[in-house]
């Protein structure tokens, strides 16, 4: 019979290696100047769709484009919540210092993206609803999911020690990740101004490929901006924690 | 042609300025995150140099990390 404690070695000393600092290391250089020189190219092709390219709605006219920046902001703020809430969870139970340094690095961007999300909403709300914004479900959840960004960030910033920081984090991230639903499914549980998902992973998109290719173009821009982010913030991290390590020679 | 671009139909006002903050606060924050990835190479580096010739050579042999911010400062 194998014990709960030699499956939680097992799996520790698994995900070590997988999540190794110094075996990453050596990669994220060449990752940086990777993705730095792409995005350059992926901006110019993502804006000349969006901006020129893209036809207007027949309904909401050229205010559509706004869309472009709006809908892969959110995504990304619900994505990078979704993995940051996973990672603390495995620190939680694996305690994984690797894991932490991850999730140090993801929150800014997702924190970005969700003010993103609510700025570029509110811009879009004006000229189709008549209003920067309503208390409606999908907006203000949205809200929630800012202020739980910003727990987070200031728990893992002002609090000591580590441990403490730590354990708040992920009892934020986890309530935090109630709402995640909540945001996805909002507008078809309650009547919102928002409108209903136009894009289904299962099932047909109501939307035409005209908008669809410049959207997931935008989607890219984004994809490489947080990666490229996230990779200097991580070796920044990486670099303070080697840092500390030195502080015995003082 | 640019003045229907700038103006786009009298939603300009809304577009322009979602793309422009998006844009600005992208490269604030990138702005942001490469100063402080600078500043902290820079301060490894400094402290690998104050050590010992000694200690210098344990630790760079120890970790390629600090071997890998050593040699790319010195660049």
């Amino acid at each position: 019979m194998i014990s709960s404690h030699t499956v939680i070695t097992v799996v520790r000393n698994f995900m070590f290696n997988i999540f190794s600092i110094s075996s990453i290391f050596s990669i994220i250089n060449k990752l940086i100047k990777f993705f730095s020189s792409l995005i350059f190219i992926a901006l110019a092709v993502g804006l000349t769709f969006a901006l020129l390219i893209s036809p207007p709605d027949y309904i909401q006219k050229d205010s559509v484009r706004i869309m472009y920046v709006h809908v892969p902001s959110a995504w990304l703020s619900l994505a990078s919540f979704s993995i940051m809430t996973l990672f603390f969870i495995l620190n939680f139970v694996f305690k994984i210092k690797n894991l932490q340094l991850i999730n140090y690095s993801i929150a800014p961007i997702g924190l970005l993206f969700t003010c993103l999300a609510i700025i570029t909403g509110a811009a879009w709300g004006k000229p189709t609803w008549g209003t920067w914004w309503a208390w409606d479900a999908r907006l203000t959840s949205m809200l929630a999911l800012l202020f739980f960004y910003v727990l987070i960030i200031l728990s893992l910033k002002f609090i000591s020690p580590l441990e403490r920081s730590l354990k708040l984090a992920t009892l934020f991230s986890i309530i935090g990740s109630i709402n995640i639903p909540i945001i996805k499914y909002s507008v078809d549980w309650w009547n919102t101004l928002h409108q209903p998902a136009s894009i289904k992973f299962s099932g047909s998109s109501t939307i035409h490929s005209s908008f669809l290719v410049p959207l997931f173009l935008m989607l890219l821009v984004f994809l490489i901006f947080s990666a490229l982010i996230f990779l200097m913030k991580y070796k920044t991290e990486i670099i303070k924690m080697k840092k500390k390590g030195l502080n015995k020679y003082d | 042609m640019i003045k229907d671009l700038i103006i786009m139909n009298g939603y300009g006002v809304y577009v322009w300025f979602s793309f422009g903050i998006t844009v600005f606060a992208c490269a604030f924050l990138y702005y942001k995150t490469l100063k402080k990835l600078k500043k902290y190479e820079k301060e490894l580096a400094c402290k690998i140099l104050e050590l010992s010739e000694v200690e210098r050579t344990a630790e760079l042999k120890k970790s390629k990390i600090l071997n890998q911010v050593f040699l790319n400062y010195n660049k």
